[in-house]
């Protein structure tokens, strides 16, 4: 009847949200609520409730394929590193602080930089920086006028409820999306040149998010339209620690996004990736293609703490404990600090041994917490801070072709979890205009290939077919393809 | 020995325990004795992390149990299905015990192996809603809180440099907060569905707040008190004609509360507006399938009749998932709040539940999980 009980951060999104992990003698993980934490109220999305199974498949050091022990793998790893060329390092932020700073002190070691995968940090001046910070998301109840660039139903559930309860306060909806949301009172696809129309004001909220895969120059196009309206606004972050990783990076400018850096790769550029619980198999919408490149370094090392597919594929895997039983601290995408009642170092400890074995100082957790709370406390509440930058020029992407295949959650978010979203969304003219039968198939052809899907009827745009889940004829997350019925 | 149907005042031997515990220590005595015995194999215990946090474990440590209890409104757990699969005691609500017995229905819970401890319940509150309370209504620092006492209409706190203060319920709901809205309509207050129907009410005179009133409800009852006696855990004494006067007070006031509840919240829905209700209900409902996973009563496990027939890719305009779960928990919902509290979008799933059960419950006199007797309407009990 043992049970060991854990008090943790959900690893689903930026939120935050508090849970327990029971842990029984057989090594079962179970969820239970945490109603006293005031991010969520102890509530979770699809994605927390099957967290289970997102823990199922805890990692196992290897070298060359081979099961290996934590020592071995350590000494592995820093006889390549040692070694190697141009060395590019990531933390997307899918671990605590403590680990994200150890591996940013192995970095300084290597003469290179951790990059968190999120180009608009690199592409954006400086001085916008701090404006990517998130708000108290208490704030977004008492907003007047709240504008989404987000579906916060598939992306970020449990803002759903703040909506909702600002809506009740006598707060505007309007969604600026794709598709429509019950919850908006007005549903709206704007052109930035429409974005005037909205008669934002300094009561107002936009919010948005930033990715790995985020168009910077649409972030450039809000942050103008927060500054010529007063507007605030709220950028939700993807992954648990997203927004811990780059509050810590202290110079984002020399730091790359994902997409960027495999195209080094590509190119032959990078033959060195040194990754902390990151996943670019995950993180790029074109899996097949990210593999096959990530095939052709020299070196390529992971510290995980679980199975994933870059785990497969990797030279070397240090294994660390299953992120729930971590000591370690998050930072949510309000600027909270959440932490962990887990107590396990084995991370630190194998990035201290890492840091020895390159000639550098060994480090333990307490220095590393220490570092935090010296660096970030006090940045750590967010204010109502005045734009310090100026209008920026931007000129967006056009996607051109008959249809436009678009991801729907944002691809990287919520790998390795069991859904059942094996259709595409679809608007009415469309199953006209092709023909499809209630219940039938739609056949998608790229350049990648073709498939057939399942449908379902939505309010999205002529030409837009949107899906939830990772599809083999997508080769972005905004793919030209061609449509038929079948 | 005790006889079933006898009403006794009763508290814990050991002084620590009779002093942390919120009425004398009775209940955490019984359940210990119980495991001490090896009448169970385990306890389920509430582990108090604060005022407004605890997690329910389950132990098979007696020390555990022992520095268990006290008193929690701020902590809306129900405990039914931590009792499925085990043979174990433990304390319970009138909805935790429901839950059992709606598991035992179904043949998710031996009830013969599993013992409960109910507790009398005014109703739970959720604990950021009470942090929020106490800082706006009582202007109360919610670190400072070290006890709470539902007394006389009246929730009391009391604060580590020893004061009180007292607001009346009627005013704390009046401003949004205090007891869970399915609380508030709840019309079970003593749980004489358990085996031991335990609480403060009726508890006067210089035991006030140091014993337990305990009502021995059925065969297991006797022997859960017969065993904590013998092992010399409690004591008891039989309860005098005003004390049981004035724990029927309490409960049919409670109860008159909780009609008046039920008469402004369980309106009925006209015919013609019924379905767009429920559809306008749930269209925020982000298939999280949590409202399921936390139901007390619910056995069906993964393969569930309300997954079954539901497909994301479906365009009804209300999901098949809620149009089974309404006809499916209509004949053993009670009520207990659990799917509301945990609802992401703040969906009022019990309510919804219980309107629609309601009239159902109501027509054929059935009331979930209060006996055995009477099999669930919509089905067969297995046995």
């Amino acid at each position: 009847m043992k049970e060991t009980i854990y008090q943790t951060v959900c690893p689903g999104c930026g939120i935050g949200c508090g849970l327990y992990i029971r842990e029984n003698g057989n090594g079962s993980v179970s969820i239970d609520f945490l109603k006293s934490s005031p991010v969520n109220l102890g509530k979770l999305c699809r994605f927390g409730m099957k967290l289970p199974h997102y823990y199922s498949d805890p990692s196992s050091g290897k070298v060359e394929g081979l099961v290996s022990g934590a020592e071995e793998a350590v000494k592995a790893a820093a006889s390549r590193l040692k070694n190697a060329g141009k060395i590019a390092m990531l933390s997307a932020g899918n671990t605590t602080c403590e680990e994200h700073i150890a591996f940013t002190r192995i970095a300084e070691t290597l003469g290179t930089v951790v990059h968190t995968g999120i180009p608009v940090y690199p592409e954006l001046p400086s001085e916008c920086h701090p404006h990517l910070e998130g708000m108290p998301l208490a704030e977004i109840e008492n907003a007047e006028k709240i504008v989404l660039f987000i579906d916060p139903y598939v992306q970020y559930p449990l803002l759903v409820r703040r909506l909702l309860i600002a809506r009740r306060n006598g707060a505007h909806i309007i969604s600026a999306g794709t598709k429509e949301l019950h919850l908006a009172h007005e549903n709206r696809d704007l052109s930035p040149e429409q974005y005037a129309g909205l008669e934002l004001d300094s009561n107002s909220v936009i919010i948005a998010d930033v990715h790995p895969h985020t168009d910077s120059c649409h972030t450039k196009q809000l942050l103008n339209l927060a500054l010529e309206t007063g507007a605030r606004i709220h950028f939700m972050k993807p992954f648990i620690n997203s927004e811990g990783a780059n509050r810590l990076a202290r110079d984002k400018t020399g730091m790359m996004g994902i997409s960027h850096i495999m195209d080094e790769i590509e190119k032959g550029d990078i033959k060195t990736l040194f990754l902390l619980d990151s996943d670019p198999i995950e993180l790029m919408p074109d899996s097949d293609r990210t593999a096959n490149a990530l095939s052709k370094l020299d070196n390529l090392i992971v510290i995980s703490s679980r199975d994933s597919p870059v785990t497969e594929i990797a030279n070397v895997v240090i294994a660390t404990e299953s992120l729930y039983r971590k000591r370690g601290t998050f930072i949510n995408a309000e600027g909270k600090l959440r932490e962990n009642s887990g107590q396990e170092v084995t991370g630190i400890d194998a990035m201290s041994l890492l840091s020895r074995e390159l000639g550098s100082e060994g480090f333990e957790y307490r220095q590393l917490h220490g570092h935090l709370h010296e660096k970030m406390i006090e940045t750590l509440a967010n204010e109502n801070r005045k734009p310090e930058y100026g209008i920026m020029e931007c000129a967006p992407v056009q996607h051109n072709g008959a249809c436009t295949l678009k991801y729907l959650f944002n691809p990287f978010m919520w790998a390795n979890q069991p859904d059942d979203n094996d259709f595409v969304l679809l608007n009415m003219n469309m199953v006209r205009s092709l023909k499809l039968r209630k219940g039938g198939m739609v056949r998608l052809d790229s350049e990648k290939g073709s498939m057939k899907m399942r449908y379902r009827v939505e309010r999205v745009p002529d030409g837009m077919i949107l899906t939830a889940r990772k599809l083999q004829v997508a080769t972005g997350t905004n793919t030209t393809v061609k449509v038929e019925g079948c | 020995m005790v006889e079933i149907g006898d009403k006794l005042l009763g508290y814990a031997t050991n002084p620590d325990v009779r002093n942390r515990g919120a009425s004398g220590g009775l209940v955490t005595a019984v359940l210990a004795a119980a495991l001490e015995k090896g009448m169970v194999e385990g306890v389920v215990v509430l582990k108090r992390i604060d005022e407004y946090e605890a997690i329910p474990v389950i132990t098979d440590d007696v020390q555990e149990v022992l520095a268990s209890g006290g008193s929690m409104h701020a902590v809306p757990v129900n405990l039914a299905k931590y009792a499925v699969g085990r043979k174990i005691a433990m304390p319970g609500k009138p909805c935790d015990v429901r839950g059992v017995i709606e598991q035992a229905k179904r043949n998710g819970v031996e009830l013969e192996d599993t013992y409960i401890v109910g507790l009398n319940c005014g109703g739970a509150m959720h604990p950021v809603v009470t942090r929020e309370m106490l800082i706006r209504m009582y202007e109360i620092d919610p670190e400072d809180v070290v006890g709470e006492e539902i007394e006389k209409g009246k929730l009391i706190f009391k604060t580590k440099d020893g004061e009180e203060k007292a607001i009346s319920i009627d005013e704390l709901e009046e401003a949004g907060y205090g007891r869970r809205e399915n609380c508030r309509y709840c019309t079970i207050k003593i749980p004489t569905n358990a085996d031991l129907a335990c609480g403060n009410w009726g508890v006067i005179g210089e035991l006030a707040g140091s014993a337990t009133f305990c009502e021995v409800m059925n065969e297991k009852g006797k022997r859960l008190l017969d065993n904590a006696i013998e092992a010399g855990f409690i004591e008891v004494q039989p309860a005098d004609e005003k004390s049981i006067a004035i724990r029927e007070k309490v409960n049919k006031t409670m109860l008159k509360l909780g009609d008046e509840w039920k008469g402004r919240l369980l309106t009925e829905i006209p015919d013609q507006e019924r379905l767009a209700y429920y559809i306008e209900q749930f269209a925020d409902c982000i298939d999280c399938g949590a409202c399921r996973e936390v139901c007390p009563v619910c056995t069906c496990g993964e393969d569930s009749k309300c997954t079954m027939f539901h497909s994301l890719a479906d365009n009804y305009k209300m999901s098949m998932y809620h149009m089974v779960r309404l006809l499916h928990l209509s004949d053993s919902c009670i009520g207990c709040g659990q799917c509301s509290d945990i609802c992401p979008v703040d969906i009022p799933v019990t309510t919804i539940f219980r309107r629609f059960a309601d009239p159902a419950q109501k027509k054929r006199d059935y009331s979930p999980g209060m006996d055995l007797q009477r099999p669930p309407f919509l089905e067969l009990m297995l046995k």
